[in-house]
């Protein structure tokens, strides 16, 4: 993908209806792209990444042949969405009452 | 809710196009309901339960007021549904390849 595809696919994720933000980590945890302040940046940093490796590694121990390819958790406030992929993991956050 | 009628919402959910199995775990982490076998049940439990507490503190720790109320977990070979609740925790494994 090139930078322009990537560009054009992070402005469609976030005209989506109801997608109120995202960000983009990489495999330290840094994020590397965000819509959100910073200090909100940071925390879903910190949080989804140490999750994500916690979801990611609990499936491989049931079956080493399968693979966490996408979770989402829904809050009362809101879902998070979070794609891991091998460099990078993509978390956009989306209203829960998109009609 | 029954007993009669937390067998038929169980039995209603098993019968579900791609559902494969369930089970309930209550705060302890401890199966109370299954359809899986033994090993793969002390498996899911142990992951379920650890991560969904983490997955619960991480919402609350980014803001307080918030609650996770869902979470699905989408792998290559099926998904997972967590339903957290006050006592016990719900955990649907759904094929991901339903029409």
């Amino acid at each position: 993908m090139s930078q322009a595809e990537v560009d054009d696919t992070l402005k469609r994720i976030q005209e989506h209806k109801g997608v109120q933000g995202f960000l983009i980590i990489n495999n330290d945890g840094i994020p590397i792209r965000s819509s959100l302040d910073s200090t909100l940046t940071q925390q879903y940093a910190a949080l989804i990444k140490s999750l994500s490796d916690k979801a990611r590694s609990a499936i491989r121990d049931i079956d080493p042949t399968n693979e966490l390819v996408f979770f989402r958790m829904r809050t009362k406030k809101h879902e998070i969405l979070v794609a891991p992929d091998k460099e990078y993991t993509m978390i956009v956050l989306q209203a829960t009452d998109a009609s | 809710m029954t007993q009669a009628e937390v067998d038929d919402t169980l039995k209603r959910i098993l019968e579900h196009k791609g559902v494969t199995g369930y089970l309930i775990i209550n705060n302890d982490g401890i199966p109370i309901r299954t359809t899986l076998d033994a090993s793969l049940t002390q498996q899911y439990a142990a992951l379920v339960r650890s991560l969904t507490d983490k997955a619960r503190s991480s919402v609350r720790e980014i803001d307080p007021t918030n609650e996770l109320v869902f979470f699905r977990m989408r792998t290559r070979k099926h998904e997972i549904l967590i339903a957290p609740d006050k006592e016990y925790i719900l955990v649907v494994l759904q094929s991901t390849d339903v029409q």
